[in-house]
């Protein structure tokens, strides 16, 4: 017996040292991490009340927008304006972004979000690009990624490394299927088209794709066209 | 056996400390290794400044319309105006001004043992250029004389692009009304930018830029809207 108490004593004591000093990494650890977690939840505190005032501004926003937009077409309408005049209107708004539009079409959902069986390569701005170059190939007429409708001049860029921004707005979903995709135009064409030219390379990339005819509603264009440089031409 | 439960205590008292030192040190690693909420808020956060900052304009923008109705002014020429501005942003009116353009073009001599591909202007290229440009502050753009509206399309048909409906071969040239330094610089930036002009250097396609005082670029045709009809906004 007392030789094996011997033959313990040094590993025993080296032991003891090492499992000292963890030890005390340990607790140092834990401190700093108590630390670091109290000021972590303060900080998501302030972020939250900062979001929830801005999301409080945001619903007013909303608000105000619907009245002003209904007092402006009443007022359109009360002037006995030429009623061509109107349904030109209406086209060019639809064209160039400025009116919310509803008809039929097609509902894309993108899924890009990490799963357990297989890797997914995270959808960039080169495919929504190429996506929405091929629905209006398509023929679409109005075009809404996450409720961001594109204009001629919708610029599809990131942001950092990962945030994706659709008319300088980023359009991260926090919760739910990452991209939306509204589309009004010729259903038969848009299935068509997006299933054969667009689905394959997606699902191949592990993302999950789905498409399905429905009538959608795509909001305005919310930005606003600045020609400062380019003047109308006078000789045509 | 006494040794052997001895040693069955220091065993234990080791394996005690070292699985209480495995979960400390655990714990410690997922909250730092962990940042779980707050990367979720700040995204939402800052996507509703943004959209507040969008409909602030906007609102700012009826309201000035609205003021000019109830200053009496005739809902006939206000109406007028409108369809003017809207057919303006729709690309519909054609317009001059100081710009770039840029000119891109297949390789003169197609090499033997490499891709062929390399030694040609992609439809690609050509939409993420304009991309750029449009971050860049473009006030409009065409291509080959060809206006890019909201619904022009740019497809590979073998030899030629599709671009509204037409058929256009190289050269391509891009032109774009809006501040020349910001235009250059966002294309320098760009990555698609640098790959042509590694491409011009390897295999010889070209890619040009100038700066030009005074563009024209022509008007784009109306199209006929079949499916998509106007609905009021909240509804």
């Amino acid at each position: 017996m007392t030789r094996w108490k011997r033959e313990l004593a040094l590993p025993v004591t080296l032991v003891a040292i090492a499992l000292g000093f963890l030890i005390s990494i340990a607790v140092q650890t834990q401190k700093n991490v108590s630390a670091a977690e109290q000021i972590n939840a303060q900080r998501m505190t302030a972020a939250k009340s900062v979001l929830t005032t801005v999301q409080a501004q945001n619903d007013q926003l909303k608000q105000t927008n619907k009245e002003l937009r209904s007092r402006l077409e009443q007022a359109r309408k009360q002037g006995g304006t030429d009623p061509s005049i109107l349904t030109d209107l209406a086209q060019a708004g639809i064209l160039d972004g400025t009116r919310k539009v509803e008809g039929p079409g097609v509902q894309i959902f993108i899924d890009d979000r990490k799963q357990d069986h297989k890797t997914v390569l995270p959808l960039t701005p080169d495919n929504l690009l190429e996506i929405v170059n091929t629905l209006r190939f398509a023929g679409s007429e109005a075009i809404g990624i996450n409720q961001q409708r594109m204009v001629a001049s919708t610029a599809i860029v990131y942001s950092g490394s990962s945030t994706i921004l659709v008319n300088q707005v980023p359009i991260t979903r926090v919760e739910g299927i990452p991209y939306e995709i509204d589309v009004i135009g010729n259903q038969d064409t848009l299935v068509d088209y997006f299933s054969n030219l667009e689905a394959d390379a997606l699902k191949k990339a592990g993302i999950n794709v789905s498409i399905v005819r429905k009538v959608v509603q795509i909001p305005a264009f919310k930005g606003s066209r600045v020609f400062r440089l380019a003047k109308p031409d006078p000789n045509e | 056996m006494s040794w052997f439960r001895e040693r069955k205590v220091l065993i234990s008292v080791a394996s005690v400390l070292v699985g209480f030192l495995f979960v400390v040190l655990l714990k410690a690693q997922g909250l730092v290794g962990n940042p779980t909420h707050q990367e979720a808020t700040l995204p939402s956060l800052i996507q509703t400044e943004q959209e507040n900052q969008q409909l602030a304009a906007d609102n700012d923008k009826i309201r000035q319309e609205l003021a000019k109705y109830t200053q009496g002014a005739s809902a006939s020429a206000l109406a007028l105006q409108q369809l003017q501005d809207s057919r303006m942003n729709a690309g519909l009116i054609p317009v001059t001004g100081p710009g770039i353009r840029v000119t891109l073009d297949d390789a003169q001599h197609k090499g033997k043992n490499d891709d062929p591909q390399n030694y040609v202007i992609h439809e690609a290229y050509i939409r993420l250029l304009i991309n750029i440009l449009w971050s860049g502050g473009a006030e409009a753009i065409a291509v080959n004389g060809q206006r890019v509206l909201g619904t022009t399309e740019f497809f590979c048909s073998g030899p030629y692009i599709q671009i509204n409906g037409t058929r256009q071969v190289p050269s391509y040239v891009i032109e774009a009304i809006g501040d020349n330094r910001n235009l250059q610089s966002v294309l320098h930036f760009a990555y698609t930018w640098d790959q042509l002009g590694e491409f011009q250097t390897m295999y010889g396609i070209t890619r040009q830029l100038e700066v030009v005082n005074s563009l024209h670029i022509p008007a784009g045709t109306m199209r006929k809207i079949q499916y998509a009809q106007p609905v009021k906004e909240g509804a």
